[in-house]
């Protein structure tokens, strides 16, 4: 779970360096996308963005555009130091790949063969499949001692109460809320019932403050 | 002559055996709030002119109009203890909120009768407006209960009118305090099915749904609309953001029937939201959901019950204010003695004395012109992005 294979696009609409800018954009349009990996003989030698293609070639409505979109080449406008993940690269590392270089994707690459690409849409959807966010359920924000056996305390409240968990995730640590204890950590639970009001009492007893939903 | 004309023949659809559907014991989803409606509304007079009209249980070729056969078996099964807990899980059966019961099968078909009921007299001109209370049970999905609720009668109905009635237009207005999520699913991809749901927020509560970029798929897109409000929303803010939607939403996609949903649990007091309206808000939706008729659609309109967990001092009063509503009765202001005397002693809590709540009866959360700021935002947002694909 949570690798780049599981998320990337298969299908890859690719070019050769000896096409035209015209052709290149004109399959953005055509596919809806906004980056093509460019191919020589089957190896990955560059990528090219739709923004790298508008901005070399000339504006919308400039006499010399045209021309421009038929003579200037794929070859001219790639980005030729690419970066590439593995198909088995975790995706928050080819997040933090792209947020860094600021850059929209990365082709994925294993034993120097294409075999997908990785966008920040394909992020943002691991996300939301990670956070369960397409399945009913209420969000949970719960303060947990940053020591052994809190994360399994506060979710075994929930296994008591019959309640299935459809997401958790823990973040960093932070200072307590009541100076001289631990410090803590936050977890997000989604769990899926509409009746919170019995689990929060329960969390709250065993020591795993509730901070959100409020108390009536 | 005129008001008359306007008020249009109304009836309450409605049997003890709708009142089976229940999980029991502490559950908050309690069929006794059904019961103290409808007494206070005949306690108030108000349905000495309306004989109740007793509903058949659906069938199970109505319930899988939207439901998976198997999904009724297990339900069938659930009802008789035939089936393992585990087998249950996968269906959204045996959880906390949704517990198994006996006989559930036929306490949950005999609520989708009630709704099915009730669109039918409509249809077929026997009446201008129904109310079955018991209905609204708009969380059920294809093949899993959710949030209490078994089987999606408004679904049921709509896939049924739409067969009965080809090429009818209905409109779901949902004013429940959680997202309407198993109806908009139903018909996500339908241009002649517009779900309207106006919900607090799904950033935390249940089901999590319902934002405004839901807005259908396909050949559906546009007929989705979802307002999410922010907790703590009061009467004044849900009222302007309702009206700065729904009629214009109504208006642009010209309903056959307008079906709507009226859980009240978006009340101060309910203690499953986080929600601040009155009775005040519980008083303007239907009464403007019978204009709307009226102007759209000769008048009908068919009101459903839904979600409202304080069964005590809320939920009687916010259905029998939709009552009111639905047959064009004045509401007195005082809550009668003899309901008071009669159930006075069974409340955990104080009854209320008066049909509508008083603004100093509540105290103020948060600041709520910032909360209404935020609304407002939203609305905007549903104005601009949804608002222009409804033909």
């Amino acid at each position: 779970m949570l690798l780049v294979k599981d998320s990337m696009t298969r299908e890859i609409v690719t070019l050769s360096p000896d096409e035209t800018a015209g052709t290149a954009l004109a399959l953005c349009r055509e596919r809806r996308i906004r980056h093509l990996p460019v191919l020589e003989e089957g190896r990955l030698i560059g990528i090219v963005s739709d923004r790298d293609l508008r901005s070399s070639t000339p504006a919308l409505g400039d006499p010399a555009r045209a021309k421009a979109l038929q003579e200037i080449l794929v070859e001219d406008v790639m980005a030729g130091d690419v970066v590439a993940a593995l198909p088995d690269d975790p995706i928050e590392q080819a997040a933090n790949t792209m947020r860094e270089r600021r850059i929209g994707c990365l082709p994925v690459v294993e034993d120097d063969e294409l075999v997908g690409i990785i966008t920040t849409s394909d992020v943002m959807d691991a996300l939301v499949y990670l956070v369960g966010a397409n399945e009913p359920g209420s969000r949970m924000e719960i303060a947990v001692p940053d020591r052994p056996g809190s994360l399994a305390g506060a979710a075994g409240v929930f296994g008591m109460c019959g309640i299935n968990i459809v997401s958790a995730a823990m973040g960093p640590t932070r200072e307590p809320a009541d100076a001289g204890k631990p410090r803590e950590r936050i977890v997000v639970f989604r769990v899926d019932t509409i009746d919170t009001a019995e689990v929060v009492g329960y969390l709250d007893e065993a020591g795993y403050p509730v901070l959100w939903p409020p108390k009536p | 002559m005129a008001a008359q004309a306007l008020s249009g023949r109304a009836v309450i659809v409605h049997d003890l055996a709708l009142e089976n559907y229940g999980f029991g014991g502490d559950h908050p989803f309690n069929p006794l709030r059904v019961r103290l409606a409808l007494e206070l509304c005949e306690a108030l007079g108000l349905l000495e002119d309306y004989p109740l009209v007793s509903p058949g249980p659906a069938t199970d070729e109505d319930l899988t109009t939207v439901h998976t056969l198997t999904y009724v078996r297990m339900v069938q099964k659930a009802g008789r203890s035939l089936s393992t807990l585990s087998d249950l899980l996968d269906y959204g059966l045996g959880t906390p909120d949704n517990p198994i019961f006996p006989d559930m099968h036929e306490a949950c078909a005999r609520v989708v009768g009630g709704v099915l009921a009730a669109c039918r007299l409509v249809m077929a001109g026997e009446v201008d407006h129904a109310m079955c209370i018991s209905g609204g049970l708009h969380h059920a999905l294809r093949s899993k209960a959710s949030g209490f609720c078994v089987y999606n009668d408004a679904g049921v109905a709509i896939s049924r009118l739409k067969e009965e009635h080809p090429g009818i237009r209905i409109v779901y207005v949902d004013t429940d305090a959680h997202h309407g999520d198993g109806v908009q699913w139903m018909f996500y991809s339908d241009p002649d099915v517009l779900t309207v749901s106006m919900h607090e927020s799904g950033r935390y509560l249940f089901p999590g749904t319902g934002g405004v970029d839901e807005k259908g798929r396909n050949g559906g897109v546009g007929y989705s609309v979802n307002v999410p409000l922010e907790p703590f929303t009061d009467d004044e803010s849900w009222i302007s953001c309702f009206e700065a939607v729904v009629p214009e939403v109504l208006r642009a996609f010209g309903p056959d029937l307008i079906l709507s949903q009226n859980g009240c649990d978006g009340h101060i007091l309910d203690p499953l939201t986080h929600l601040s309206a009155t009775t005040r808000l519980y008083e303007h939706v239907p009464q403007r959901m019978h204009d709307l008729a009226h102007e759209l659609c000769s008048g009908r309109w068919v009101a459903t019950g839904g979600g409202g967990y304080d069964i005590w001092r809320v939920v009687p009063r916010a259905w029998t204010v939709l009552w009111a509503a639905v047959s064009h009765q004045h509401l007195p202001e005082k809550v009668p003695e003899d309901w008071l005397s009669n159930w006075g002693e069974k409340s955990p809590v104080e009854l209320p004395p008066l049909m509508r709540d008083a603004p100093e009866d509540y105290p103020q959360g948060p600041p709520s012109a910032k909360i209404a700021e935020r609304n407002l935002r939203t609305i905007q947002e549903v104005v601009e992005k949804v608002l222009p694909s409804i033909q």
